[in-house]
């Protein structure tokens, strides 16, 4: 007997709710603490104007240290995906019913709108403007298509390793949650100077969302980028995995 | 193997069951069944409960150690 699906999508919604308002808060803060500076490169928009990929690793262990607590927390009443990607390859290699797969990613989408509401109406709105609520977007010099490559490599890494460390279950119990949240950190810090690195549509969907209901800036354009790459990196991951250890 | 309760008492009667936790002999009288759920799975899956729970012996001391107020 497992908690009932309604329960379960509260959790999903909490957990990304935590993983938006945390790692995008700390994303938006970052920009607003460099606001004024002069950026060294056009390469740079704000974050790293401080501490260079310093930056970066902050913000990605604001997301890591999210996701673990989400995880040590909702792991075993949701699975805690907290990300559409996830759900969506572990759904691809028959671990999670079908049934499952739209009211989960449903409350991923609303855990991540609300985050990025709350966030704004908390934070003012320079967390629009200056902040841009954290929003992802391929940085200059990075095509739409090499951002879906880099998007896809980085969401591949993060299901490798919920792979390894969580579904085998020869993995060593109790570390889940606090691998994956240093993996995505590592993540983050080398490829969110790149794409913003989301790894998940939900993280993205909430910042567009709120940029366009709150007078900031249309991205949904880029949306896609963030769709298709994490998903095909998650799936990828998900059965070259199954296919290493089947006997 | 005796009761070890009964036995206390000044009773002779066999055991049936023995205190998971400090191994005394118990007889039915005595035996307290304390069931526990069983979880399967987790994070990334939602954990299951399994169907049928553990079943557990305790003594009642070790049973008022345990779940007494």
């Amino acid at each position: 007997m497992t908690t009932s699906l309604g329960k379960r999508c509260v959790a999903e919604a909490v957990g990304t709710f935590i993983l938006v308002f945390f790692g995008a808060g700390a994303a938006i803060v970052t920009l607003m603490l460099a606001a004024g500076t002069t950026p060294a490169t056009s390469f740079n928009i704000g974050i790293g104007a401080l501490g260079g990929l310093g930056d970066w690793l902050a913000i990605g262990l604001a997301f890591g240290i999210a996701i673990a607590g989400s995880i040590y927390a909702f792991g075993r009443i949701s699975g805690c995906h907290i990300n559409p990607a996830v759900t969506i390859a572990l759904f691809a290699t028959r671990r999670l019913p079908g049934r499952d797969v739209v009211p989960y990613i449903a409350a991923q989408l609303v855990g991540a709108a609300a985050a990025s509401l709350l966030f704004a109406w908390a934070v003012g709105p320079d967390a629009v403007a200056i902040g841009g609520l954290g929003a992802t977007t391929p940085f200059p010099g990075i095509g739409y298509l090499q951002a879906i490559v880099i998007e896809a490599v980085g969401t591949f890494l993060l299901m490798l390793v919920i792979m390894g460390a969580a579904v085998d279950e020869r993995a060593t119990p109790g570390f889940a949650g606090l691998v994956v949240g240093l993996a995505v950190a590592g993540i983050i810090t080398t490829i969110g100077n790149l794409t913003g690195a989301s790894l998940n549509p939900a993280r993205t969907f909430g910042p567009f969302l709120g940029d366009w209901l709150l007078a900031g800036q249309n991205l949904w354009e880029f949306f896609p980028v963030y769709i298709i790459g994490p998903i095909v990196g998650a799936v990828l991951a998900a059965f070259l995995y199954d296919y290493l250890c089947c006997e | 193997m005796k009761c070890y309760y009964c036995a206390l008492e000044g009773k002779d009667s066999e055991a049936v069951a023995i205190c998971i936790v400090c191994g005394m002999g118990l007889c039915m009288e005595h035996a307290i069944r304390k069931d526990v759920d069983v979880w399967e799975g987790g994070y990334p899956l939602p954990s299951k409960r399994v169907k049928t729970p553990l079943p557990r012996i305790l003594c009642p001391a070790c049973y008022n150690s345990l779940y007494g107020k």
